[in-house]
């Protein structure tokens, strides 16, 4: 039944924003926020909340989906674009993910922040030797149907998480998170696993990014690899809680909310805050919002 | 192109990058070393070290020189407050001590992204720049100004100064020891706690060190710093982590692929090239000097 719960939690909360105001762009736009850092957190969580290997690089995918999406969509039907926006990154996840997760602990944080960047600069120099500097998209659906295509990815994904978590697979995640090398000796195949978590959590965030170019209707590789995203969804995902499913939600609900307060008048301010959240949740509330919500309502 | 890759010119260049690189690295080192924490706010404090710098100068024209003191006076301060203020008590414990070590990364991104953000907001983000000892001397056919000529002897000084006093000074001694194994230097007598945080200190004030070299001849930004986070990992991972002696070579080595590299290509190609080499060297050496010295 704990999956209703963050599946009703996100209908709610986007329905409560939008409906009311159907067609008022300001609603529909806050509501595209939330829908797609749910995504991205609940993506996130799939494989750094399961096994433990915290990345810090999400915006890799994020890019090169909303990057694909870019060169495609004057070309081709809608939704083809999402589809190969969404298999880009998992096959770029495939590619890496062997060496990458061969890394363990803290190094694996910063090579995935690291990653991240390279494939940064290495688009944003194929993008100036191709003499682009950012790319105007002329054919993006309307801001409605983008609403709608992100709410069906923000619940794609916590459904995916939900599914992650309660499955064989997901006990072998956690079996790795908890002590690899045991979970290995007992004939838990760590690397396969690993790597399949990576390629489920890189999909989704392909596809999010795809929509979030469409939305801005502009394209800047600086801009769409931005380190600000993996850093964000790090934060709201262990603010919210990583031990259940509606941690992320709640996360990224908090944040969408106050990034819409500050980030347009004191985009500083909101980074502070961010970081001292972060900083404040890992050393005193570990166990997040979800963790102490559950902890009042006396479940354990 | 030949000529270019032979002349002192360039070797000059390559040993002032390289000596700044080892500089900086040199005090990530020390801190993991001593007390296993990643810090990748680590090239923030070059950034707080160059704007007092600029400051200092700008306002009051105070020689850099005179900054470089009240830099790392001033980082050496920030890096008490963070041991004193976050991880005293959590490595005191070692329930929390695990989490906390496992989170040390994530922490210091947090405290990353604030000083950056404070910086911006304080400062605003655009980038500033001073002249100071700028007069251009030619020695043996090679032009220098004097300021990179300053860097390099201050910078590779301290370094060396450090690595002297490592081998020479019984607090020197103890610090190795508590690098190599913290149980048993603590077995010996070693006082762990104030190796810790004198390190701690000493690690982030030759960062703030580094940031007033790097101010006399670079643009100064809010968000300058985490590039060289990024050159100082990658020359403690290629020279080994704790190693502080293998750091300083590497530092310089760093230094001299960067330069040439960039002389055979473009400038456009450097960052390419400096997250090419952290993610490759990441990669492909994954076991062996990490496992060792994560899991102690």
């Amino acid at each position: 039944m704990s999956a209703l719960w963050p599946l009703a939690g996100i209908a709610l909360a986007l329905l409560g924003v939008a409906a009311p105001f159907g067609g008022n762009a300001y609603a529909t736009g806050i509501a595209f926020q939330v829908a797609m850092w749910i995504a991205l957190a609940q993506s996130w969580s799939m494989l750094s909340a399961t096994t433990g290997y915290i990345s810090l690089g999400h915006a890799v995918f994020y890019g090169i989906g909303g990057y694909v999406a870019v060169l495609m969509v004057d070309a081709a039907p809608f939704p083809a674009v999402m589809l190969v926006a969404a298999l880009a990154p998992a096959v770029f996840a495939a590619v890496v993910g062997l060496p990458v997760l061969r890394v363990r602990g803290p190094y694996f944080v910063i090579l995935t922040y690291g990653l991240a960047e390279l494939v940064r600069h290495v688009v944003m120099r194929i993008e100036s030797a191709l003499g682009s500097f950012g790319r105007m998209i002329f054919s993006a659906p309307s801001p409605d149907a983008l609403l709608w295509w992100m709410v069906g990815l923000a619940v794609a994904a916590t459904l995916g998480a939900w599914a992650v978590r309660h499955s064989r697979f997901g006990a072998g995640l956690a079996a790795i998170r908890e002590d690899e090398i045991a979970a290995e000796t007992l004939g838990v195949p760590t690397a396969r696993l690993k790597l399949l978590a990576l390629i489920a959590s890189a999909t989704i965030p392909g596809a999010v990014g795809a929509l979030a170019m469409m939305r801005t209707g502009y394209f800047e590789p600086g801009q769409a690899f931005d380190p600000v995203v993996s850093f964000t969804i790090v934060t709201m995902a262990l603010v919210g809680g990583t031990d259940s499913v509606r941690g992320p939600i709640l996360g990224a609900i908090g944040f969408a909310l106050l990034s819409e307060a500050l980030w347009s008048n004191f985009p500083q301010l909101y980074m502070i805050v961010l970081g001292a959240a972060l900083i404040g949740f890992v050393l005193f509330v570990p166990q997040g919002l979800s963790g102490v919500l559950d902890r009042k309502g006396g479940r354990a | 192109m030949v000529d270019t890759l032979l002349s002192g010119q360039l070797l000059f260049a390559a040993l002032v990058s390289g000596s700044l690189y080892a500089l900086v690295a040199l005090g990530l080192n020390l801190v993991y070393g001593t007390l296993r924490l990643l810090n990748i706010a680590h090239g923030d404090l070059v950034m707080i070290g160059a704007y007092v710098a600029f400051w200092l100068f700008t306002l009051w024209a105070v020689p850099p020189l005179v900054a470089l003191v009240l830099a790392a006076v001033l980082c050496a301060g920030l890096g008490w407050a963070v041991y004193a203020g976050l991880f005293r008590r959590m490595l005191a414990k070692p329930a929390l001590a695990k989490r906390v070590e496992a989170n040390s990364l994530i922490l210091f991104y947090g405290i990353s992204v604030i000083l950056q953000n404070a910086a911006a907001l304080a400062f605003t983000a655009s980038p500033r720049a001073y002249r100071w000892l700028d007069t251009v001397i030619t020695w043996g056919g090679v032009s220098m100004t004097l300021n990179r000529l300053l860097t390099l002897g201050v910078a590779a000084g301290i370094c060396f100064g450090v690595l002297a006093f490592l081998r020479f000074h019984l607090f020197g001694w103890g610090l190795r020891a508590v690098i190599q194994r913290k149980d048993a230097a603590q077995v010996v007598g070693v006082n762990i706690e104030r190796v810790q945080l004198i390190t701690i200190c000493a690690g982030f004030a030759v960062a703030g060190m580094a940031g007033v070299l790097v101010s006399m001849t670079e643009q100064i930004t809010p968000f300058m710093g985490f590039p060289f986070t990024i050159v100082a990992f990658v020359v403690i991972i290629v020279g080994g982590l704790g190693n502080i002696g293998a750091g300083v070579l590497a530092g310089f080595a760093l230094g001299l692929v960067e330069t040439y590299g960039i002389a055979l290509t473009s400038a456009g190609y450097r960052s390419i090239l400096i997250y090419g080499i952290f993610v490759g060297v990441l990669m492909l050496r994954p076991e062996g000097l990490f496992t060792k010295a994560v899991r102690t």
